[in-house]
């Protein structure tokens, strides 16, 4: 009797329990947006590369991109691909997967806090191969310097533009930066 | 018996000589030296260095025996007494030379019945790392560069009076033994999985993609330049990093290179390093083409590329030379060639690459780089690698040890109280991508008798690694061995690794253990197999020695041809030339680049690989030993036919070519190869030249000079010839003699420079003309000049003279039996380890007149020798 009185009370916490776990499941499994800067989108058709990454990617969508400033809108379970990280760790985990997928050729960080209306748009016009490889050489040294928010970098049009923080940086810091590892700025050329 | 050496000028010493020494025909024989000899050979004049007055006639003393050989020789030749002084007639000069040469004989069978001919001798390196090989059927295996190098003697290292052994040898014998056992014993149920990799040459952690962005090469598709990556033009491409993380060296993309391999660029593909020492198939795909400023054309020719592979070592971050060349492959005009090989690679070894024919060309920091760029370029597509290779599992080199016991995996808490067998770590240096398999446990052979197991392993391998049977008592001494080792607590495979370490480090098997007389099968089965491989018998040969049959004539023959036929014959060839006409030392100088910047690592291995294919030749062929010195053909590829002057022969391969009328080549002596091992990288000589004719052809190794008498230095400036300067020279009459004999075959040699090149005027830095460029690549500067004409002529002993290396070569060839004995005394000092003694003339000569009688082919020689008494005793 007790034996059958049990049996039945284990059938009904059955049913609660599953019933449970579905609701905490639509709970658990709850997709959020998280909006950051992306490190790579030095040409608009970088978009297509990283959305051949994402795409290969089952837990997480690219939603939006907005490449005038370098941003991006991705959609995750943070809980399930992420368990146990906070949210700075999530921006850091998130980089690390994109990294590792793109041979280092994309990356992931934190929404700038600078005002966009603060940032300055400045245009350096270089000269050398029309070679994306070599336009991500060029973005890789300036989108690394500390102001910069955002860059892109085509030898095919022969112009590196940056949106910098004024107050951390400046177009010659920049130059200075790009000549120092042989990329030939064209009023250097002109002076030649 | 009669002694006619005896000779004093002191009227004393010369009678108490007659009382004691001789014998009723002494007087004749001091007779004929006090008439024909003394007057330039006493203690005053001494001439060539012989004071025959004060020569002691004690012929046990090898210094004197040697002189009086010498007296005898020069006697006999006809040399002396020289041309300008009366000559004996016959009658004087038979009884003399006949006595002496009783004389002589007596002493040299006295010396040799108390003694065994060839002395006690390991194994060369050569030999041990070919029987290593052999042994365990690893046929790649590197063991020569661990063990210490070996003397020379005689003129060979196979001679037993270099092959002393010391703590050295020994404790590398146990290391090489070690590294042996660890390669053969299986360690795993299966076999390694087999990876198949497709590398580019623009690797990754190779110097290639560092060039590319430089305008050393380019990225092709479609035979066209990859748009993905532009030529490098006034800029060059930016971060080789950024390059690669962007993928632009993985997308199929052909690599087409204008720059050679030089002391800053090495070209590799280093994304395989070998984990599994084992033979590995290396598919490749080559083309070459002409690039005009960013247009791909035909190309000049067939280009020819260079694989090799390269010992990782340190930190695997390469820099190094080749360990040695795979090949030369050709890469035709436009039309993609697929190579494919099977090699062996060891631990941490990679394939290296380099455009052979290409001259040295750098658009690295030139303006416009490739896009101003017009000139060759050699095009890989790809390299597949795929390895290791293993036709079955356990290896043989396993089966050898352990024949078909089962493996399984070594569990401790089965086995209480047993050591597990070592293993050690697998360690990868460099940027291989290939990878380790992963590791299961630790496998090892099982045996459920040890002790009979042993016993029966052993019965099989003792008498394959000693090459010999093996007694009972012998083969009791290993199996105590492993029983000690089993009581001491090691598992089956250690205590077995202890016995067969301890074989392999034995004597039995560092050493050629023969009878002291006639050699019985078993040593004649191994001098055969060392002859003609270098290495142990095989089964068959051994089959032959246990059923006793192997000194039939027939059977002898038979087996000369087999030995010949097998590819393992090339290891004769490679190590009796290596010493021979001295191979091995064709890169002991580097030509001046001022003076010979035609020079490059192709031509010289071109050189080395004429070499041995014409003296392959001469005995597949069998043709006469006038082709020691002149033949109507060559044995050339592309590289040496334009540095001979020769036109219509186009790719790597070497080939049979016929020579065009007067054509100054053929035979050994034209030889780039022997003309750059005679020379110094600078300048030539005829005193060098001419001594290496005279020893390694005629068989008539010259004195060494004088002390106190300096070198003659030639004049690189072009204001004197090495001739006025040897004028000199030989004025002084000390110098004379000798060089009346060694410099004539130097003087037309004189016509070849350094490496080779034919030449009427000598190249000269300082004063001279300027100079026509020929056949040497456009893309090689030119600096030299031409300086004085060479003067090719000369006389040789006895009044021949000759205007050029034609008439010396037809003046040599016109004596094929002396040519034939020298050849003879060089096969036979390098196959039985000994000098050619006095006593052995007999046996020589007739060698010669069987092998004169039928057509005096060097094939003919190699039989005669190996059926003769020479060959056959110890």
């Amino acid at each position: 009797m007790i034996i059958k009185n049990l049996l039945v009370h284990a059938k009904t916490i059955a049913a609660y329990s599953f019933i449970f776990l579905i609701f905490s499941g639509f709970v658990l499994a709850a997709e959020t947006k998280t909006k950051v800067r992306i490190f790579g989108l030095f040409l608009p058709d970088r978009e297509n590369d990283l959305r051949k990454i994402i795409d290969e990617w089952a837990d997480i969508k690219l939603e939006s991109i907005d490449f005038k400033h370098g941003e991006g809108v991705f959609v995750f379970d943070a809980d399930k691909i992420f368990p146990k990280a906070n949210a700075g760790q999530i921006i850091t985990n998130l980089d690390n997967k994109l990294r590792s997928a793109s041979n280092g050729t994309f990356g992931i960080r934190p929404l700038s806090t600078v005002d966009k209306e603060k940032l300055v748009r400045i245009e350096i016009e270089v000269q050398g191969l029309d070679c994306r490889a070599c336009s991500f050489a060029a973005y890789n040294i300036i989108a690394n310097i500390d102001g910069v928010e955002q860059a892109t970098s085509s030898f095919k049009d022969g112009l590196i533009t940056a949106l910098i923080d004024p107050g951390k940086t400046q177009k010659s810091v920049l130059e200075e930066a790009l000549k120092k590892r042989n990329v030939t700025l064209k009023q250097d050329q002109i002076k030649k | 018996m009669i002694n006619p050496m005896r000779f004093s000028q002191s009227k004393s010493l010369w009678v108490l000589g007659v009382l004691l020494l001789l014998s009723q025909n002494s007087f004749t024989a001091e007779q004929f030296l006090e008439k024909h000899c003394v007057s330039c050979h006493d203690g005053a004049a001494k001439k060539g260095g012989l004071d025959l007055s004060s020569l002691k006639v004690n012929l046990e003393n090898p210094d004197n025996f040697a002189k009086w050989v010498k007296v005898h020789d020069r006697i006999q030749s006809g040399e002396m007494p020289p041309n300008n002084k009366s000559k004996p007639s016959e009658i004087e000069k038979s009884p003399y030379l006949k006595s002496l040469k009783e004389s002589l004989l007596k002493a040299d069978q006295a010396r040799i019945a108390g003694n065994v001919r060839t002395g006690i001798r390991r194994l060369t390196r050569a030999e041990y790392e070919n029987t290593v090989r052999d042994l365990f059927d690893m046929p790649g295996i590197a063991l020569q560069g661990l063990l210490p190098a070996d003397g020379s003697a005689h003129g060979f290292d196979k001679n037993s009076d270099a092959l002393d052994i010391s703590h050295v040898n020994l404790a590398k014998y146990v290391e090489a033994a070690n590294l042996a056992l660890d390669l053969a014993i299986a360690t795993r149920p299966n076999p390694p999985i087999v990876q198949k990799r497709r590398i580019s040459l623009a690797n990754s952690g190779g110097f290639v993609a560092h060039i590319l962005l430089n305008g050393d090469g380019v990225l092709l598709k479609d035979k066209k330049p990859d748009p993905n990556f532009p030529p490098a033009a006034d800029q060059s491409h930016l971060d080789e990093g950024a390059h690669e993380r962007m993928g632009v060296f993985r997308t199929g993309s052909s690599v087409g290179l204008f720059r050679h391999e030089d002391e800053s660029v090495s070209p590799y593909f280093i994304e395989h390093v070998t984990i599994y020492p084992g033979l590995y198939r290396v598919r490749t795909s080559l083309w070459s083409f002409q690039w005009d400023k960013g247009q791909v054309l035909p190309s000049r020719g067939t280009e020819a590329a260079r694989l090799s592979v390269v010992q990782l070592t340190g930190d695997g971050r390469g820099g190094q030379h080749p360990s040695y060349v795979l090949g030369y492959y050709n890469a035709p005009s436009l039309e993609p060639k697929e190579h494919e090989l099977i090699t062996w690679l060891n631990h941490n070894e990679i394939i290296g690459f380099n455009t052979a024919s290409l001259a040295p060309v750098a658009n690295y920091n030139r303006k416009g780089r490739a896009m101003a760029f017009t000139g060759p370029g050699i095009t890989v597509d790809w390299l597949d690698i795929e390895g290791p290779l293993h036709q079955v599992w356990p290896p043989k080199s396993h089966q050898v040890l352990f024949d078909n016991l089962p493996m399984a995996e070594f569990k401790q808490a089965e086995q209480q109280g047993v050591k597990p067998p070592q293993r050690k770590q697998i360690r990868q240096l460099g940027a291989g991508k290939n990878r380790p398999d992963p590791v299961t446990g630790i496998w090892t052979v099982q045996s459920e008798n040890p002790l009979k197991d042993a016993d029966r392993l052993l019965a099989s391998f003792l008498p394959r690694a000693f090459r010999r049977p093996v007694s009972n008592e012998v083969r009791k001494e290993y199996v105590d061995r492993v029983n000690d080792r089993l009581k001491a607590g090691d598992c089956f495979e250690t205590a077995m690794r202890w016995a067969y370490r301890a074989a392999l480090c034995s004597p039995d098997f560092l050493y050629h253990v023969e009878p002291d007389q006639k050699l019985d099968d078993h040593s004649l089965a191994n001098r055969l197999s060392y002859f003609f491989w270098n290495s142990m018998p095989d089964e068959h040969l051994r089959g032959l020695a246990n059923s006793g049959k192997l000194k039939s004539k027939e059977i002898i023959s038979a087996e000369v041809e087999r030995l010949l036929k097998d590819p393992r014959s090339q290891r004769f060839i490679e190590d009796f030339l290596g010493q021979w006409l001295k191979l091995r030392q064709i890169a002991a100088n580097d030509p001046d680049r001022g003076l010979y910047p035609e020079a490059n690592p192709y031509l010289q291995d071109s050189m080395v690989a004429e070499t041995r294919a014409y003296f392959r030749e001469l005995i597949e062929k069998n043709l006469d030993a006038s082709h020691l010195v002149k033949s109507d053909f060559v044995m050339i590829n592309e590289k040496l036919a334009k540095h001979y002057g020769i036109s219509g022969i186009s790719g790597a391969e070497i080939r049979k070519v016929p020579l065009p009328r007067d054509c100054p080549r053929g035979g050994f002596l034209t030889q780039a190869a022997i003309l750059k091992v005679t020379a110094n990288g600078t300048t030539t000589s005829p005193v060098p030249r001419g001594a290496f004719v005279l020893e390694r052809f005629l068989g008539e190794k010259p004195d060494p000079p004088p002390p106190n008498i300096p070198a003659v230095e030639p004049d690189v400036q072009g204001a004197t010839t090495i001739r006025e300067q040897l004028a000199k020279h030989r004025a002084d009459p000390s110098c004379a003699s000798c060089h009346a004999k060694i410099d004539p075959p130097g003087f037309a040699l004189e016509a070849f420079d350094v490496i080779g090149g034919f030449r009427t005027r000598y190249r000269s830095l300082g004063e001279g003309d300027k100079a026509e460029r020929g056949s040497i690549d456009p893309f090689i500067g030119i600096r030299f000049k031409l300086g004085p004409t060479v003067d090719p002529s000369g006389v040789m002993p006895g009044e021949k003279q000759f205007k050029d290396i034609i008439e010396l070569q037809k003046i040599l060839a016109s004596r094929p039996e002396r040519l034939l004995k020298n050849m003879l005394e060089q096969l036979a000092s390098y196959s039985t380890g000994r000098p050619v003694a006095f006593s052995d003339r007999e046996n020589i000569d007739n060698i010669i007149e069987k092998t004169m009688r039928n057509g005096a082919g060097l094939r003919t020689l190699l039989r005669e020798l190996v059926q003769s008494e020479l060959f056959q005793t110890h």
